[in-house]
């Protein structure tokens, strides 16, 4: 009846998004090489959002001094520049607090004409995805690549990287192309007066996706399958959203979402692709209609619900459309090949939409999850669960509120640079690194 | 140290167990194990009767000091072990304090995990904490934390004296009732039949007697819930509801409720109504 | 007093019903009511909001549930200032409730407003036998102990027996059945008639629940998603295997299949004006044009108990200057299978028509086509004040799939009571 098993350390708490937390919980430290542009916008953002801000690396040596660490390395053309960029971090990087972070903003190597400037931004990759892995009790290392002509558009994305909001994304690479973001005039509730749909909301991610956006100000409408409707009421009622009982992959579904959502909204702002399922078998195993099944929830509906969107247009200008993909789509996973090829699906789809919406002023993400403890991870086998927990940079499984917060981000009016992107939330995993 | 259980325990062995090894018991260490069970489903039907005696409505959803009923067993199986050093009968439950992530629902499969922890001195004995914590899919949904006090000192002469409310204690004197409860002589007896908390103080009043009470005395977490209960429709489905018990209600008794929004926090009491003694004193946060 | 404006209907709520003793057998009135308010708070996003009224009922009612409405509402999510009040009509309650509201709308007294009905046959109230009350209640007005102790001696074992509620006319002694049998045989309705009735309104239920057309009227509750009683595979066969339940053996046609089963259930109707709805963008699905409600003397006066709203919808047809064939769909609540067609006997009989309702010619007949066309009561269940609303609200989404047109509702109750009301599409 009884079995002992050993203890296992519990990782350490990660700093979460609560309504009314300062964006940065200590100063941040600022710097950059010569030849950027960004040190003065960055710190006019981080003086409007309260953040006290230091310049020197190290005026300081106490531990646990910096809340987060911004360097600016958009002005760096060769490998000599990056030399400015370890004399900054290198004394800094150990006073980081705990659930610091360290974010460089880059030039996207592709925008640089000269090789030995391509070389040296490529280079600010695999030292921000080192550094994820090197940090400590929390703390994340991200690097932004602003293209030319985007730098007005950066300040939801460094709130958003800055903030506890991105808790459980750590090594990444987010690309912010031209764009014209617009106005956020309340920070605390950055999607005020957005309209917002949510797909497989009943539970779990998308319940907690409905819950984050509708506390930063949107009103929201959740779906599920009528047989959900019980918990997807319970949803609505928690978080002051609307419940719509629908099952997407019917055949007139996106005609019926379309017209309700025209009818009772005019337009939406916001639609998130969240509803998804698993019928994980090995290949040779797998009869027909799991596989089916998986494709025609995961990714036929979504595509249908897309091109009924835009042909209808159900999105306003400055839409968002976020889509659920999974590192099970980049990594691959045993006994999910239906599951991975419907992910990896979205993931084409995001990128072959993405130029189709920026000529609407909207984007199309994708936000690809990794081990987040849901009723879903629950179904592996204990030992594939315990590693997907433990490989990655931060020792845990993320929470349902990474993802929401990740995807409400994507959906706020100043986050218009990113686009046709896949971020993931894994906690830098090296599944599919 | 973990143990992990498949299956409830059966809790007539449980008690059996708690009243053989009373006396043997003693120690100044709580033991590290933690209790813990995966899977529990939730048995409607027990839901319902759980509904019934404590004033919830049948819904879909847990209330939120459910998972206290589910979680018993397991905090009965950590208090009968050889190395927990409190006997059961005799201990004083003081306060109560239940957070809870998002509303839990009822085709959800809980994982519990009970642990003792903080044991520390009390002006009257020593108390320690019992403290719960469910997860769904690994998720953290709810947490709860029983403080318990081990009565090794007899209440200092003021308090014994005196039982009319101290000056600034609780907010029960002086407020108005919300609203007036009867609480029958035979809550002890249902909320002991669907909760499994079969200590006697509750149902007998002999017993309770052998204890120090003039009758027997209402469940401390019935009264919780019961208050939880009359919030129906206002509470948040993110909370935090925390009480402290100040002296038992005895069976039967008309108590009154009150209970007050300030911000998003409800203050809420509970207290005799001739004398306005608090039973109870709490709130429940957003 | 402004001008009259018709109320709108903007769509409903109710939970699927259940058999009695079935999966909702525990739970309350007001715990299926407030079911039902929450998941229409939930469908039209009115968390916290304060309506004009809220007003529901029950048949079968405990008395501690005096104010059943009110407590509904204030355990649900809706503004707790919102008032509320009972209506109880039977099986016209549901109903009722709705063109109580609507009428209000209408007048301009309130903007807003939920119209309702819960039942239950599991929990149904006991009442103390009425010997056992009336010493009881001697007891309590005695002076002295010796006095009461004495009212007390007088009780025998067989006082102590409660009473459970019967469904029973009071004034007959006969249940709803056996009345309806009497009509039936009346009406020469045959049991092969009643049989293939019910099975389509099985079949036309079943149907509408897979092309999703309550995927956005029913929300589960307590795991049940579906109406309990449905049968998708009845069939003239499974149904002639039943034993006649009502009326004189040999004669008897009318079964367990044939006729509404005790049953659980809530529902729930939004009502309001066109601009209160226009603000918060909710999209009209009809309005309430216009009710009558009638009653017949079932007791001395030879008429039938369910018959009355043979005699409610000339009048109300008369009142709007329309005829019985100027509808494009006829909800005809199916007490039992025998009663709709009696009830479409009646309409077609020159003579009845001549002699009971003085019309100079019959109303003549229906296109079948176009009535209970998703099925009604003999397949849905009947939880009795929860009917009216669960017809409204299926009436209401049929007339705005179609855009246009309008549809009659005719409710039949206890008591010999008819209820009967206009929707048209918006």
């Amino acid at each position: 009846m009884k079995l002992k098993i050993p203890g296992v350390p519990s990782p350490t708490r990660l700093r979460r998004y609560a309504p009314g937390q300062p964006l940065v919980d200590g100063p941040v430290l600022v710097g950059g090489a010569p030849g950027g542009k960004l040190r003065d916008p960055i710190c006019e953002i981080l003086g409007r959002a309260g953040a006290s801000v230091g310049e020197s690396p190290s005026a300081v040596a106490e531990p646990s001094r910096w809340s987060a660490i911004i360097f600016d390395a958009t002005g760096i053309t060769d490998i000599a520049g990056l030399l400015a960029l370890h004399a900054f971090t290198a004394p800094a990087f150990r006073n980081l607090r705990p659930s610091g972070r360290l974010i460089v903003l880059g030039t996207p190597p592709e925008d640089c004409p000269q090789p030995k400037a391509a070389a040296a931004q490529r280079a600010l990759d695999g030292f921000i995805r080192s550094a994820g892995k090197e940090a400590r009790l929390g703390s994340t290392a991200n690097l932004i690549d602003i293209a030319g002509g985007a730098e007005d558009a950066i300040e939801s994305t460094l709130r958003f990287f800055l903030s506890g909001r991105s808790a459980y994304i750590s090594g990444q690479v987010i690309r912010l192309t031209p764009a014209t973001p617009m106005p956020t005039p309340d920070w605390d509730h950055p999607l005020r007066d957005r309209v917002a749909v949510v797909t497989g909301a009943a539970r779990g991610i998308g319940a907690a996706i409905a819950e984050t956006l509708s506390r930063d100000g949107a009103q929201v409408i959740v779906l599920d399958v009528p047989a959900q409707g019980a918990a997807l009421a319970e949803v609505a009622n928690s978080v002051g959203a609307i419940a719509f009982q629908i099952d997407i992959t019917a055949e007139d579904a996106p005609a019926r979402l379309a017209t309700y959502l025209k009818d009772r909204y005019g337009a939406v702002d916001v639609f998130v692709h969240n509803a998804g399922i698993t019928r994980d078998r090995s290949l040779v195993n797998m009869p027909a209609e799991q596989w089916s099944s998986v494709l025609a929830v995961n990714l036929g509906a979504q595509l249908r619900i897309n091109e009924a969107l835009l042909d209808q247009n159900v999105l306003r200008p400055g839409g968002r459309v976020i889509c659920i993909s999974s590192t099970s789509g980049i990594a691959g996973n045993r006994g999910q090949t239906n599951y991975a090829a419907s992910k990896a699906g979205i993931i084409g789809m995001v990128q072959a939409l993405a130029p189709v919406m920026a000529k609407g002023d909207m984007t199309i993400n994708a936000v690809a999850p990794g081990f987040i403890e849901t009723a879903m991870t629950k179904a592996m086998p204990f030992a594939t669960r315990e590693i997907g927990r433990r490989i990655n940079s931060l020792n845990q499984g993320g929470l349902p509120v990474d993802v929401a917060e990740t995807v409400a981000w994507l959906g706020q009016p100043g986050t218009a640079g990113v686009n046709g992107q896949v971020i993931r939330v894994c906690g830098q995993s090296i599944l599919g690194a | 140290m973990t143990v992990q259980l498949d299956h409830r325990p059966g809790l007539g062995r449980l008690y059996a167990k708690a009243v053989a090894t009373a006396r043997s018991r003693r120690g100044d260490q709580l033991p590290e194990t933690s209790v813990e069970m995966a899977d529990v489903t939730i048995d409607r039907e027990q839901l319902a009767s759980y509904a019934e005696v404590c004033g919830f409505r049948h819904s879909d959803v847990l209330p939120p000091t459910y998972p206290h009923v589910l979680a018993f067993p397991l905090a009965m199986t950590l208090m009968v072990d050889p190395s927990f050093p409190f006997p059961l009968p005799g201990l004083v439950h003081v306060a109560n304090r239940i957070t809870q992530q998002r509303t839990l629902r009822a085709d959800e499969r809980l994982t519990l995990r009970v642990r003792a922890t903080d044991l520390r001195p009390h002006p009257r004995g020593r108390q320690f904490d019992m403290t719960i914590e469910a997860t769904v899919a690994g998720e953290p949904v709810w947490a709860e934390t029983s403080t318990y006090l081990r009565r090794e000192r007899p209440r200092s002469s003021r308090s014994a004296k005196d039982p009319s409310p101290q000056p600034g204690e609780g907010q029960g004197g002086g407020i108005a009732p919300t609203a007036i409860w009867r609480v029958p002589r035979n809550i002890g007896r249902r909320y002991a039949a669907v909760s499994g908390d079969i200590n006697p103080i509750h149902l007998n009043p002999l017993v309770a007697r052998l204890f120090g009470f003039r009758r027997a005395i209402a469940h401390g977490m019935w009264l919780k819930a019961r208050c939880l209960a009359a919030l129906e429709g206002r509470l948040p489905h993110v909370l935090t509801a925390e009480v402290e018990f100040k002296s038992p209600v005895l069976l039967p008794s008309t108590v009154g409720f009150s209970s007050q929004l300030k911000g998003s926090t409800w203050a809420i009491a509970v207290f005799q109504r001739s004398s306005g003694r608090p039973h109870l004193n709490g709130s429940i946060e957003a | 007093m402004a001008d009259l404006r018709p109320a709108a209907i903007m769509g409903g709520n109710r939970i699927p019903f259940a058999r009695a003793n079935g999966p909702y057998a525990r739970a309350s009135n007001q715990d299926m009511l407030t079911a039902a308010l929450d998941g229409l708070v939930a469908r039209f996003g009115l968390q916290n909001a304060r309506l004009g009224e809220v007003a529901a009922g029950a048949v079968l009612k405990h008395s501690r549930d005096f104010n059943l409405t009110r407590e509904a509402v204030l355990g649900a999510r809706l503004s707790p200032w919102t008032p509320a009040y009972d209506v109880q009509q039977a099986c016209g309650t549901g109903l009722e409730t709705t063109i109580h509201v609507a009428n209000k709308i209408a007048l301009g007294q309130i903007e807003s407003g939920i119209a309702a009905g819960v039942d239950t046959a599991s929990d149904a109230p006991i009442a103390v036998n009425e010997d056992l009350r009336r010493v009881l209640l001697q007891v309590n007005r005695a002076k002295s102990l010796p006095q009461r102790l004495a009212l007390l001696r007088k009780l025998r074992p067989t006082q102590v027996i409660p009473e459970t509620p019967r469904n029973a006319e009071p004034r007959t002694g006969m249940s709803m059945g056996e009345h309806a049998a009497i009509t039936a045989r009346e009406w020469g309705i045959t049991r092969e008639e009643q049989d293939q009735f019910a099975v389509s309104s099985h079949l036309h239920l079943a149907a509408a629940w897979k092309r999703g057309f309550f995927d956005d009227l029913v929300t589960p509750y307590l795991g049940l998603q579906q109406d309990q009683n449905m049968r998708p595979d009845a069939s003239m066969e499974s149904l002639a295997r039943l034993k006649p339940v009502f009326g004189k053996d040999g004669t008897a046609t009318m079964t367990a299949g044939n006729s509404t089963p005790l049953s659980d259930g809530a529902s729930a109707v939004l009502l309001s004006t066109d601009e209160w709805a226009n603000e918060r963008r909710l999209p009209i699905l009809t309005h309430l044009i216009d009710a009558e409600t009638a009653a017949v003397d079932y007791v001395h006066g030879g008429e039938g108990l369910l018959m009355a709203p043979v005699y409610a919808v000339p009048r109300l047809l008369e009142r709007n200057k329309l005829a019985l064939q100027d509808f494009d769909f006829y909800e005809i609540h199916e007490a039992f299978a025998s009663t709709v067609l009696a009830t479409l006997k009646a309409w077609e009989d020159p003579s009845y028509c001549k002699e009971h309702l003085g019309l100079s010619k019959p109303l003549g007949p229906i296109d079948r086509a176009r009535l209970n066309v998703n099925g009604s009561s003999l397949a849905v269940g009947h939880p009795f004040a929860a009917t009216g609303g669960r017809i409204v609200t299926t009436l209401a989404k049929l007339l705005a799939q179609k855009g246009s047109g309008r549809g009659l509702i005719s409710i039949c109750a206890a008591g010999g009571q008819g209820v009967v009301a206009i929707l048209e599409a918006a």
